[in-house]
């Protein structure tokens, strides 16, 4: 069995236009982790989600390289951490989207796609390979779905 | 030195010839930065080998495990105390000092920055300071620019003042045998004073437009110091070691102990203090992650180079290159010193100043003769250790934590250019250059 089998081909995507504030309300409202993030042409940009927002809300030197590993004698307000959200809100998602989350190419193999689901710990996109086109998208629910509904038609 | 048997011809060429082409192009690879430092090193000291300038027995002779040790022992005291959060403690309560007045910060965390640069290495103290910085000027809304441009100058300032502060003082007392408490006497007073004439630029072109909201002030002043310290066990065992070191520097010079030695035996004492309460596979990772915390491009890059200088030292270039520098100076004592205080700043502003130093080193050292014996060389010591530290200042790459912390200013997103940073930067330095040479000549002619 290849990714192609088991991706949702009708992913629900963000532009890197949308600004923060926009995209964040969206993910919250519908309890997602990340998002994939394409251009006009569904080219696959770069994934936002709940670790771009936590990060827009804990100061810049904590999750810089060799940034603070410490922070316990911080101590701040849910306002606080507001204050901070708000100073990049209006921004657009492109400036905090993450890059480094792998894609895989629709014929990757099953088990290698659950190993790099469970080495990545978010939904992997699958992109056509020699471009950058979002196929569609791997995640814990879409294989879990799969696996059990195998098991339920076995068993019938 | 050895008895070499060098080969009449190496690739066609005399093993001068060879030694010094091979030694040329080292530089300039390291200065292009176009491959890893360490693996450049490596190979040059390889090719020493290969080639037959220098047998394998000379090339480990060549190397100077003083300051190899003395490194390593440091660098794995200093990551262990770290986790302590003892710096960061230390960062915080300078700020709180001074009630978070933005200028006060700024000297105080470049007083804090040079102090820690002179008791630690340079690389470490900015790596500590520079994101409490960046969270302190976030906290207060203003521009990181001002105070990580006094860090780096704190920094290259402090790590002047003592033996330990600064690579080139590292290996300019091994070589000598100018010891922990020589490099105290003569270096740091000059320090001290060219720390504090550095202020009066900063504070004239940032210092006194430093304002902040009072709001963000007391948030600052808000932060507890005290919850920064992670382990209170680790604290005491880390202060304990880091004191007896000290101790050690100052007083094992007269009992013969090497300043290696003392490093050394401080990390494994901090290594037994802090595994032994722990089962067997505990301590090993314990142990594991210390040696992690070693930076071991640092200390390839300083064996291969050793090597490297020693190979070219074997066939008399050095020596012939003192007798020119001699006879451009007129064999003026007075004139050599204070030359080589200003090229070797210079030419710390341009390249890194470990490999400047490693071939100035034996370059001095053959001058002894024409000058009147070893002793008559201490002043042109200072002169080299006052020029290769201070002259890290005039540029972004004049030293490693210049680099490190452009890094931090970069990825804050409120990056240090080259230009305009050395538009100040260099200025500044030549000014504490021409402070150190007035110094220099009054102190020791």
């Amino acid at each position: 069995m290849k990714a192609s089998e088991v991706m949702d081909p009708n992913p629900t995507t963000l532009k890197p236009t949308d600004s923060i504030e926009c995209a964040a309300k969206y993910i919250m409202e519908r309890r997602y982790r990340s998002l994939p993030v394409v251009d006009d042409n569904f080219c696959y940009l770069g994934m936002f989600g709940v670790n771009c927002l936590l990060k827009q809300v804990i100061p810049k030197a904590v999750f810089m390289d060799k940034g603070l590993k410490n922070v316990s004698f911080i101590h701040e307000s849910l306002e606080d951490l507001y204050q901070r959200f708000s100073d990049v809100k209006d921004q657009p998602i492109s400036v905090c989207m993450t890059t480094e989350i792998n894609s895989i190419s629709p014929d990757t193999a099953l088990t290698d796609t659950l190993l790099q689901l469970y080495e990545t710990r978010a939904s992997i996109p699958v992109v056509e390979p020699g471009t950058c086109k979002l196929l569609g998208m791997i995640s814990y629910w879409d294989i879990g779905d799969k696996i059990m509904q195998t098991g339920v038609a076995e068993n019938a | 030195m050895h008895n070499l048997n060098q080969p009449d011809m190496i690739l066609g060429l005399s093993p001068v010839w060879f030694a010094g082409t091979l030694f040329v192009v080292t530089y300039v690879l390291i200065v292009t930065e176009r491959l890893n430092r360490a693996i450049i090193s490596m190979m040059a000291a390889a090719l020493m080998i290969v080639s037959g300038v220098l047998t394998q027995e000379a090339a480990v002779q060549g190397v100077d495990f003083n300051t190899i040790g003395l490194l390593t022992g440091m660098m794995i005291i200093v990551g262990i105390t770290r986790d302590s959060g003892v710096f960061q403690y230390l960062a915080i309560r300078s700020a709180k000092v001074v009630k978070a007045d933005p200028w006060g910060i700024l000297v105080m965390l470049m007083l804090v920055t040079a102090l820690l640069s002179a008791l630690l290495d340079n690389v470490t103290t900015v790596l500590l300071i520079a994101p409490i910085t960046l969270l302190i000027t976030d906290t207060l809304k203003i521009s990181a620019y001002p105070y990580l441009f006094a860090e780096i100058f704190a920094s290259n300032i402090g790590g002047t003042a003592t033996l330990i502060g600064d690579p080139p003082n590292i290996m300019i007392g091994s070589a000598t045998g100018l010891g922990y408490n020589d490099f105290l006497f003569n270096l740091a007073p000059i320090s001290i004073l060219i720390l504090l004439v550095s202020m009066v630029p900063i504070y004239l072109i940032w210092g006194r437009h430093l304002t902040a909201d009072p709001k963000l002030i007391n948030k600052v002043m808000q932060y507890r110091e005290v919850d920064a310290i992670k382990d209170w066990v680790l604290l005491k065992k880390s202060m304990f070691v880091l004191t007896l070191v000290m101790v050690g520097f100052i007083v094992g010079h007269d009992y013969g102990l090497q300043p290696a030695t003392v490093a050394m035996f401080g990390a494994a004492l901090l290594l037994t203090l802090n595994c032994l309460p722990h089962d067997q596979e505990k301590q090993s990772k314990m142990v594991a992650r210390s040696l992690c915390d070693v930076e071991w491009i640092t200390i390839f890059f300083f064996i291969g180079l050793f090597i490297l200088v020693y190979g070219v030292e074997t066939t008399g270039i050095l020596e012939a290159l003192a007798h020119k520098v001699l006879g451009l100076t007129g064999g003026d004592k007075t004139i050599t010193a204070i030359s080589i205080l200003f090229v070797s700043a210079v030419a710390s502003t341009v390249v890194d100043n470990i490999p400047f130093v490693a071939t100035m080193i034996p370059l001095i050292k053959n001058m002894a003769p024409s000058l009147g014996g070893a002793q008559e060389l201490v002043p042109i010591w200072w002169s080299l250790a006052l020029g290769s530290c201070l002259g890290g200042n005039g540029s972004l790459i004049g030293a490693s934590a210049n680099l490190i912390v452009a890094g931090f200013a970069e990825r804050s997103g409120q990056p240090i250019r080259f230009l305009p940073f050395m538009m100040i930067a260099f200025p500044m330095m030549l000014l504490s250059v021409l402070i150190s040479s007035l110094y220099v000549y009054f102190r020791y002619f």
